[in-house]
């Protein structure tokens, strides 16, 4: 069975045919979708902009990041679930998308980021917490995490069209 | 409604309006640029109004999580408007008999009115907790950008 194949059984399934054939649940998760970012992107831009040394600059990197994680993740967390239910109604349309295969690639690369950056320079954030303009590494990391979320937007609304 | 049929026509047939419906990339370009704007001004008002309902950088005072997040928050507005006006531009005619653009435009001007007289002089004097007041400000002005949302992204679904 290749991964289109499975594609095609996946959104012939009984949930995947009744999203894409509704009505209101497809628009209604697409809009939750949508307006989620704000929760998830939205968030993470603050906590970024930290990072970077551009805002909240007398506060602690720590306190400015640590507070705001809860609230990304449950925004992330709708962000997921709504995704695969939109990947699942479908997922044929998406498998042939480059859009949709960049996205893929980026959301890894900026779990990758997120994970590199936890594991490296914030080990040692005592040492630059209160810094007004954090070190280099923290900054690229804010850099890297804003570029790719952009990227990673407009791949996904990308994926409405063909050019 | 009818005596804005000419408006809506004119608005059709701008030179930007056809120049954007000529170019296949003109479109999705100003709209990416709009979905960037709405994550950085929704986020920045939930970022607030977490902050007045009392669950998010306590330690700071409610009037500096505002002043920090104010040009953001701003700028986002502007390239709102600015991308905002361009898509309509390239569909006015469109947008005339949908009645999801009607609903977005009267929480369009609600949420403006409302954000700019009153709850950005509310969230400046605010300082360690906010007043009842303040919380109620906060939740009216989420309610009110996340209606324009909603019904922008019904624009293209409802009809």
């Amino acid at each position: 069975m290749s991964i289109l194949d499975m594609c095609q059984w996946l959104q012939d399934t009984n949930i995947g045919t009744s999203i894409r054939e509704s009505i209101w649940v497809f628009p209604i998760i697409e809009g939750t979708h949508v307006l989620a970012l704000s929760i998830s992107v939205g968030l993470l831009l603050v906590s970024d902009l930290r990072l970077m040394g551009y805002i909240m600059k007398t506060r602690p990197a720590s306190e400015v990041y640590e507070q705001i994680k809860p609230w990304m993740f449950t925004g992330f967390a709708i962000m997921i679930v709504t995704g695969i239910f939109l990947f699942w109604c479908q997922a044929v349309k998406a498998y042939n998308s480059i859009f949709f295969k960049t996205k893929i690639v980026l959301l890894v690369v900026a779990a990758l980021n997120a994970i590199l950056f936890e594991r490296g320079i914030y080990r040692r954030v005592d040492k630059w917490d209160n810094a007004l303009v954090p070190p280099m590494q923290a900054r690229l990391a804010g850099w890297a995490s804003l570029i790719l979320w952009a990227a990673i937007i407009t791949c996904g609304r990308t994926m409405a069209y063909t050019f | 409604m009818s005596s804005l049929t000419p408006f809506f026509q004119w608005c059709d047939n701008t030179v930007i309006s056809q120049a954007i419906r000529d170019s296949k990339y003109a479109f999705p370009v100003i709209e990416n640029l709009h979905l960037f704007g709405l994550t950085v001004l929704l986020g920045t008002l939930v970022v607030l109004a977490l902050r007045q309902f009392g669950v998010l950088y306590s330690s700071q005072p409610i009037s500096e999580v505002a002043r920090a997040l104010r040009p953001w928050n701003r700028w986002s507005v502007v390239i709102m408007l600015i991308t905002g006006i361009l898509l309509f531009l390239s569909e006015a005619m469109k947008c005339f008999s949908n009645q999801s653009f009607r609903v977005k435009m009267i929480f369009l001007f609600a949420a403006l009115l409302f954000q700019f007289t009153i709850y950005n002089r509310i969230v400046r004097s605010e300082d360690k907790v906010a007043p009842a007041g303040g919380k109620i400000a906060a939740a009216i002005v989420l309610c009110l950008w996340f209606g324009v949302g909603l019904a922008g992204r019904a624009i293209g679904f409802l009809g």
